[in-house]
């Protein structure tokens, strides 16, 4: 599987990953494609995705919306993307629609097949065993705005995420508690940072930190 | 202090000074005194500021640039003593009510007279501003503008008191619009409504301020650059007052100039009559064009009431924006049914059909009836701009920006009427059910969202390649509303022809762009993608919305402050910002503040009334 977990940041920031992300299509003129998290700022988000892409030279760009009745023509032409990009935002709001419209069984489908998916955010908590990791810390959290319970997500890698990471004590000793209940590892990157995984190999760009059973490890920018 | 300018030196000393002027003085009621019936007012104690337009505040210089969005004591005040008013009316003079002078403001303040068809005297003799007065003007960076409260007491241009010839007390519970009082609701409507359609380009009234009392009255007080109707001319074509006429012309031509709306003004008296007639010929087809491509429905009528002269709306208590072209839309007004969206062309047409009756009679000091200039060169000409706009506005919503747009009308004319008549085919297209009541009228519902169409097919254009176009399902599949029954998208061949038609015609026009600039058609087509989304966003507002959404600000608890009111106005207009030239607000939707939650509940009240009326 062809996969990217973005931290956030800005498209400078981000420069490196985006630059990744191209290159693991494979194609001359690949198909960009963006769900955001929620359909009331797509227009925005579509807008910074397409900026983000386009100096790389990538021209074809669709903006899938989750949590409005879509087409049959739509949902198609998304699954036949090169790179489907899942946005930034509520992760509980983004999961439910994900789960409720069946897109997520399709999305892993999409990866399984040679698809590359990438996610920023809330988009990448989504592509990891579950969402726990946007209920803390309180301080910096998502609110479940539909109180759910079950909080399995895409499972597509085996750790768990924590976006926009500042190393700081109270971020840390969070993370730390956390990385105790759990049985996956919980990397943790900073904004304009992320992971990498390209089939069999895992990549860390910009600064990630590893939780693991109340232990924290860094990891050097690739 | 009060109606006189300030100097710089008596602006810096206080930033409110500003709020002295607005006194009740206005140049209506020197020049044309017949046009108005002046009141005395009095302070309304009990007031509360619900609201305050700051932004429109900064833009008409009543206070400061840098001023905060929040109030001061001394703020408060000077919008409560400014705006919180009571005409003493006829009825209060009738009835000895016994006024210290001490309670009274200095100057008066006038009601304006103008037609309006719902009073018994079809002359305009007797109507007018029922239940407002205006406030003044205030002058800020070369442009002056009009301010007006509603809600400040019964005046004796009301239908109700002409009708039952007799003078209403203010508050009389024996009559609505009569008593004249206005409420909350409808002040907290006009803003939504207006701030949403002024950001994308529609003149309309704005609202300055909302003051509350007891029982949900309120005084709404409105602001444009000129408050002047068409209805405010017509009373005296109406009764032949030529002199009067005549001022008012040139009250309103002057105004127009001072304010550099109107540049190259002719100076000969018969050539600046034509100059105007030619202005507001223009300017109602190109509302009437907006109007209809916008589904805003705005009852226009033969007495030129319910909108500006130049086109902007004022009174919103009927004015609506449809979800989808609702063109068999009627509001039940009790005693008779209001035009549809698609007859507001010919009222609008009549419109400056009596215009050119005015200034015919202007020049000629013979009033001919209306009749006679039913072919007048003024109405060739609202015909042509009127097309002309339809086209324009067509290929400014498929996402074309203003270059592309200007080459097509000036070299593809006929290739963007084919795609116009594709396009008004689905848009037009009603459902099978036929006619149906609601709640405050009768509709037959439209079932293509055009919106859908337009933003989607460029991008799967993009992903798929121009050679293969969409098949008869697919295309119905994005383009269907809710209200489209199985019957109403079944196959059909004059459908399918349609359907490849509009296609091969919207393609047409791309290509023929693309040569022209000699852009790659995926780059058209991603800048068309980029600006068509933006252009028919998902949600868009609708009066239903509009609604629904005032019911839930009123229903608050706590009770929303004037600031926190302000902030979600703010916050729910940048979501329906449909404009693609517009710097686009950083997306905010991760965060979770509490005025923001509120604006959430507010979008999907949007989202639920998306294709309604």
């Amino acid at each position: 599987m062809k996969l990217i977990l973005y931290s956030g940041g800005t498209a400078e920031a981000n420069y490196d990953l985006n630059e990744i992300a191209v290159k693991l299509t494979d194609k001359i003129s690949p198909k960009f494609s963006l769900i955001p998290s929620a359909s009331y700022d797509a227009e925005v988000d579509f807008k910074f995705f397409v900026d983000e892409f386009a100096p790389f030279g990538v021209t074809k760009f669709q903006c899938f919306t989750v949590d409005t009745p879509y087409s049959k023509t739509a949902l198609s032409e998304l699954l036949k993307s090169d790179l489907i990009f899942l946005g930034g935002g509520n992760t509980f709001y983004f999961l439910k629609h994900l789960k409720s419209t069946g897109l997520i069984d399709e999305l892993k489908t999409f990866a399984s097949n040679g698809g590359v998916l990438c996610g920023l955010s809330a988009g990448a908590i989504i592509m990891t065993p579950h969402v726990h990791t946007a209920s803390f810390p309180h301080f910096d959290r998502d609110e479940n705005p539909f109180d759910m319970k079950n909080l399995t997500a895409m499972k597509l890698v085996d750790f768990e995420f924590f976006p926009h990471y500042k190393n700081s004590k109270r971020y840390e000793e969070e993370l730390l508690f956390h990385s105790k209940k759990i049985k996956h590892p919980l990397f943790a990157s900073s904004d304009g940072g992320g992971i990498v995984i390209d089939n069999n190999s895992i990549r860390f760009v910009g600064r990630t930190f590893q939780f693991y059973q109340g232990k924290k490890m860094a990891y050097n920018k690739l | 202090m009060r109606g006189t300018k300030l100097t710089k030196a008596e602006e810096a000393r206080s930033p409110y000074l500003k709020f002295r002027t607005i006194d009740g003085s206005h140049p209506l009621k020197k020049f044309v005194p017949e046009a108005v019936v002046e009141y005395r007012a009095k302070y309304r104690p009990g007031g509360n500021v619900a609201f305050f337009n700051f932004d429109l505040a900064r833009e008409i210089g009543l206070i400061p640039q840098n001023h905060p969005n929040e109030f001061t004591p001394e703020l408060k005040n000077e919008i409560l003593q400014t705006f919180s008013l009571l005409i003493v009316n006829e009825y209060d003079q009738l009835s000895g009510v016994k006024i210290e002078d001490e309670q009274l403001k200095p100057n008066t303040y006038m009601a304006t007279r103008y037609l309006q068809l719902q009073h018994p005297c079809k002359k305009g003799t007797t109507s007018g501003d029922g239940r407002s007065i205006w406030n003044g003007q205030v002058s800020h960076n070369g442009k002056t503008f009009d301010l007006s409260s509603c809600g400040t007491g019964a005046t004796r241009l009301s239908p109700a008191c002409n009708i039952n010839k007799k003078f209403y007390q203010t508050g009389d519970p024996s009559v609505s619009y009569g008593c004249g009082f206005s409420e909350k609701d409808e002040g907290l409507s006009s803003l939504f409504f207006s701030e949403v359609l002024k950001q994308n380009g529609t003149v309309t009234e704005r609202v300055l301020a909302v003051i509350e009392y007891q029982k949900g009255l309120s005084i709404n007080v409105r602001v444009h650059e000129n408050l002047f109707r068409p209805s405010h001319f017509f009373n005296h074509l109406k009764q032949g007052s030529y002199d009067v006429l005549k001022r008012m012309v040139n009250l309103y031509v002057d105004h127009q100039m001072n304010n550099k709306t109107w540049l190259n003004v002719p100076k000969d008296q018969m050539q600046r009559y034509d100059f105007f007639l030619s202005k507001v010929s223009e300017t109602f087809a190109k509302i009437s064009a907006n109007f209809e491509d916008e589904y805003i429905f705005c009852w226009l009528d033969w007495d030129g009431d319910n909108i500006l002269m130049d086109g902007g709306i004022i009174d919103y208590g009927s004015v609506r924006q449809f979800g989808l072209y609702h063109h068999e839309y009627r509001f039940d007004d009790v005693q008779r049914w209001s035009t549809s969206i698609k007859e507001q062309k010919l009222k609008a047409k009549y419109i400056v059909q009596t215009f050119a009756q005015m200034i015919d009679f202007l020049k000629t000091e013979k009033k001919k009836s209306v009749e006679e200039f039913k072919n007048h060169h003024s109405l060739q000409y609202f015909d042509q701009v009127f097309v002309e706009w339809k086209l324009r506005n067509l290929m400014r919503k498929t996402g074309f920006n203003p270059t592309h747009v200007e080459f097509l009308i000036q070299s593809h004319r006929k290739d963007v009427a084919n795609f116009r008549e594709d396009f008004s085919y689905f848009e037009m297209a009603k459902s099978s059910k036929g006619p149906i009541k609601v709640p405050d009228g009768m509709n037959w519902n439209a079932i293509y969202c055009m919106r859908d169409i337009l933003r989607e097919l460029p991008q799967i254009y993009l992903s798929r390649g121009v050679q293969k176009h969409l098949g008869h399902d697919e295309f119905v599949d994005i383009l269907k509303s809710k209200y489209a029954t199985k019957k109403d998208v079944k196959w059909t061949l004059r459908k399918e022809l349609k359907i490849k038609s509009f296609q091969s015609n919207y393609l047409k026009l791309v290509n023929a762009v693309a040569r022209k600039f000699k852009m790659p058609v995926e780059k058209l087509l991603l800048e068309i993608t980029m600006r068509s989304s933006v252009l028919n966003k998902y949600d868009r507002v609708t009066g239903d919305s509009i609604t629904n959404i005032i019911q839930k600000v009123m229903s608050k608890k706590p009770k929303l402050t004037a600031e926190e009111i302000y902030q979600i106005l703010k916050e729910f207009t940048s979501y329906q910002n449909l404009d693609p030239d517009q710097v686009h607000r950083q997306s905010n939707f991760e965060k979770e503040v509490g005025h923001s939650r509120m604006v959430k509940g507010m979008l999907q009240i949007v989202r639920d009334f998306r294709e309604g009326l």
